[in-house]
């Protein structure tokens, strides 16, 4: 066993760090801290992947031959930290998190060479269309459909919780091509250069916490190359269980969970509890945040398991393990924001979580953001597979009957 | 011992049901929120011409002499339907409150041409007076005000304010004062569960003679406070029961897996854990309800009550979002309104870890 970092680490982070306290700009910065949701503000969060990419440092786990850092797991760990220390907007999943490691396992050279570029450099922004009306959690139902003919296919149906659609240029999306069989069989995945098609209506969608971030897509005789295929026709459920590794698993987040510890010691020291004294002085408290400590402990150190290739992350169950944990600590976060905010946080503030808009709040910066963040953290547990599916998926893992 | 409702209760129950039912509708509500004002004078007409503006208030003030148990059978009924009127903050706080001395601006609230807003809290989240700091000074025409208030309900709407501020001898005052009182400055808002509120800021407001609602306003303000509390925690019941309805029809028409969702056990756990939450809640809520009818509720009996509403209907809440996936967290639909509004609830008077540790930490009586 080893838990040193290593000496040569020392200039790596104080590398990072320099750049860091300098390469973003005011509004980048502002994002960071106005960030409600895994996805960040999307202008500002597009052009720091653009600043990061033109040092290099848009995607630290991907390997240095398709543009990524060739970085250690503790060169990663390190940039993390750094990272999440300064309250920097976390780059987008989908495009560096999803579809791009996708394409290196499973794209041919072609959509290799035509996509990854853009995905790295912050070009091009790709919205996943998996989920349908009546398929969520059984997504292997889903029905929109897409038939051969000629070089192209033609998409008729829906897909619904798009998220961020309504800012994205490009999708990936699962068909059905085939009716026939097991329903797993029918189903085929595509990559849409674009996302405004002939046929093609995005209808953003408000969520709980006021802001649109998830949409519905309708397709109507769209018509899209057959070039996009990634594998084979009525093989795409291979290919989607491919990417759902990346989706679920892998990534260093407890850095950022670290980052919001801190962020509730520093707010509760500065709010005055009912009780007399601030709520760090509260002994009830006290005790809730030194659970949340113990739980992200816990966490870290599973995720350091993962990343250093311990069997513990070898566990056919660690991505829904992940999943479960993760999701379940943000909400858990959140609650003890919403507690320290109380009534500062009942206004609804749209206009002063507008990055740029000027609009002072009212109650500090961690009142403005704590409601958003509890709302929108009630999705961490919905999507990705919902965690009543991840915790089957957990229970099959055990000898149990 | 009995606690249902009276047979007088049950009509009007009914009665008021019937009305929300058909001219409240959720898709109504969602139009009345978008309005600039908030609220709608048709609506808030409608529940004058029921009976509930004099409800609360005492026969000799011109009101129908309505017990803490007629203010709870309402308030249940207005959470269940999500009601954003200012029911609560004018005809029961504010309106109590004038009823005491008289006031001639009674009629025009009685009547429904006017609202008006209570002004009590300074930022302590509680419903403790002892944290109201607000400065009322002496002058030689009466008093000026200096301080500012929270989260004042209806205040952009009202015509007059009542606020709490701390007289030169150390006792709570009580004043009325004009919405558009010279140095009194409002930054209005929508909160998260749809209703307007203010944060009022008073500079040298000035409050005559006729502005001293009570000298001595400690027990009135608590009692009032106290009322509201119960309507509260009623309203979050109504919340609650609305949410176990809805979710547990969802469950049974949503089919995954070629069947209903609700056939999944862990489903059918969590919808039996939410029946347990209604349930506990809505019990301790009548018993309370019955105990303050006859004078009996003390300050640890509404803290009780205000901590398992709270908790249990967060609980309750999330369950129903997460029962519904991702429909559950949309705008459009009923279910994340009903959470906000419990957790407005839960926020306001005192959390539920609040009135938890204040329980926890005194011997009862
Ligand atoms: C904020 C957000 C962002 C999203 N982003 C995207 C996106 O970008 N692209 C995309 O394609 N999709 C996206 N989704 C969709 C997401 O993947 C689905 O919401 C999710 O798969 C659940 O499906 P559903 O919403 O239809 O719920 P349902 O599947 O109808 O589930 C309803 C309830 O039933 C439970 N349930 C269902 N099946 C079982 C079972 N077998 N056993 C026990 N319980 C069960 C669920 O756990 C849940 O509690 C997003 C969702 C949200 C909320």
């Amino acid at each position: 066993m080893n838990i040193d970092f290593g000496p040569e680490l020392a200039a790596f982070r104080a590398e990072v760090a320099a750049f860091l306290d300098t390469a973003p700009t005011p509004a980048i910065r502002e994002a960071g801290r106005k960030t409600t949701s895994v996805f960040a503000p999307f202008e500002q969060v597009m052009a720091w992947q653009k600043i990061l990419h033109a040092r290099g440092w848009a995607a630290p786990g991907w390997p240095a031959e398709h543009g990524g850092t060739g970085w250690s797991v503790e060169q990663r760990y390190v940039f993390a930290e750094e990272y999440w220390k300064r309250d920097l907007p976390p780059l987008l999943p989908n495009g560096l998190g999803m579809v791009g490691p996708l394409l290196m396992e499973l794209g041919s050279d072609e959509q290799k060479a035509k996509y990854l570029p853009g995905i790295l450099s912050g070009d091009d922004y790709w919205t996943q269309g998996y989920s349908e009306p009546g398929a969520g959690s059984d997504l292997a139902g889903l029905s929109c459909s897409a038939v051969a003919d000629g070089d192209d296919y033609v998409i008729n149906g829906s897909k619904i919780w798009t998220t961020l659609a309504h800012k994205a240029n490009r999708m990936f999306m699962l068909v059905r091509t085939s009716r026939e069989g097991k329903k797993q069989q029918g189903i085929t995945f595509l990559l849409l250069d674009r996302v405004d098609y002939p046929g093609m209506e995005i209808r953003p969608i408000i969520g709980l916490d006021g802001i649109p971030e998830q949409c519905e897509v309708f397709f109507t005789n769209v018509r899209v190359p057959q070039s996009g295929r990634v594998g084979a026709e009525n093989d795409g459920w291979t290919v989607a269980k491919a990417l759902l590794k990346h989706e679920r698993g892998g990534s260093a987040q407890s850095p950022a969970m670290y980052r919001k510890l801190e962020q509730l010691r520093a707010a509760a020291a500065a709010t005055p509890s009912p009780n007399g004294g601030t709520f760090a002085d509260d002994p009830v408290f006290q005790r809730d945040l030194g659970e949340l400590e113990a739980e992200i402990a816990s966490y870290a150190a599973f995720e350091k398991m993962v990343l250093t290739g311990h069997p513990i992350g070898r566990d056919p169950a660690m991505p829904s393990m992940n999943k479960v944990m993760s999701s379940e600590l943000g909400q858990r976060v959140s609650v003890l924001m919403t507690r320290l905010a109380g009534i500062n946080g009942l206004p609804l503030q749209l206009s002063a979580l507008e990055v740029g808009s000027g609009f002072d709040p009212l109650g500090t910066a961690h009142d403005l953001v704590a409601m958003p963040y509890y709302l929108n953290s009630r999705a961490t547990t919905i999507y990705a597979g919902t965690n009543e599916v991840q915790r089957d998926l957990i229970a099959r893992t055990l000898p149990v009957g | 011992m009995d606690f249902t409702f009276t047979q007088e209760q049950t009509m009007l129950r009914e009665a008021l049901s019937r009305f929300l039912g058909q001219h409240y509708t959720f898709e109504k509500r969602r139009r009345i929120v978008a309005t600039p004002a908030g609220q709608s004078p048709e609506v808030w007409g409608q529940l004058r011409d029921m009976g509930l503006l004099a409800l609360p208030l005492p026969e000799s003030a011109g009101g129908l002499g309505g017990s803490i148990v007629d203010v709870v059978a309402v308030a249940e009924l207005l959470g269940q339907h999500l009601v954003v009127e200012p029911w609560l903050a004018s005809a029961v706080l504010s309106a109590g409150l004038l009823a005491k001395r008289g006031e001639t601006r009674l009629p025009a609230l009685l009547e429904g041409e006017a609202t008006a807003a209570f002004a009590y809290e300074e930022g302590s989240g509680t419903a403790d007076l002892a944290q109201v700091a607000m400065r009322a000074a002496a002058t030689a025409t009466g008093h000026v005000l200096n301080g500012e208030k929270h989260l004042v309900l209806g205040a952009e709407a009202a015509s007059v304010l009542l606020v709490t501020a701390r007289l030169p001898d150390g006792r709570l005052g009580l004043f009325l004062v004009d919405r558009d009182a010279p140095g009194l400055s409002l930054r209005s808002y929508t909160t998260i569960d749809g209703r307007r509120a203010a944060h009022c800021r008073f500079e040298d407001v000035a409050a005559g003679p006729d502005a001293l609602v009570d000298a001595d306003a400690e027990a009135a303000v608590a009692g009032a406070v106290r009322a509201a509390t119960l309507a509260l925690c009623a309203e979050a019941v109504g919340a609650m029961g609305a949410l176990l309805e809805i979710t547990a029809s969802y469950a049974g028409t949503r089919k995954q897996f070629g069947v209903p969702i609700g056939s999944f056990q862990v489903i059918a756990h969590r919808l039996a854990d939410m029946k347990l939450a209604y349930v506990k809640a809505r019990s301790l809520l009548l018993y309370t309800a019955a105990l303050a009818e006859n004078d009996a509720a003390s300050p640890r009996d509404v803290s009780l009550l205000k901590a398992q509403v709270g908790r249990l209907g967060r609980a309750l809440g999330e369950s129903a979002v997460q029962i519904h996936g991702g429909v559950g967290m949309t705008d459009e639909l009923s279910v994340g309104h009903y959470l906000k509004r419990i957790l407005f609830v839960d926020t306001v008077f005192g959390p539920s870890d609040y009135h938890l540790q204040r329980v926890g930490a005194a011997q009862p009586a």
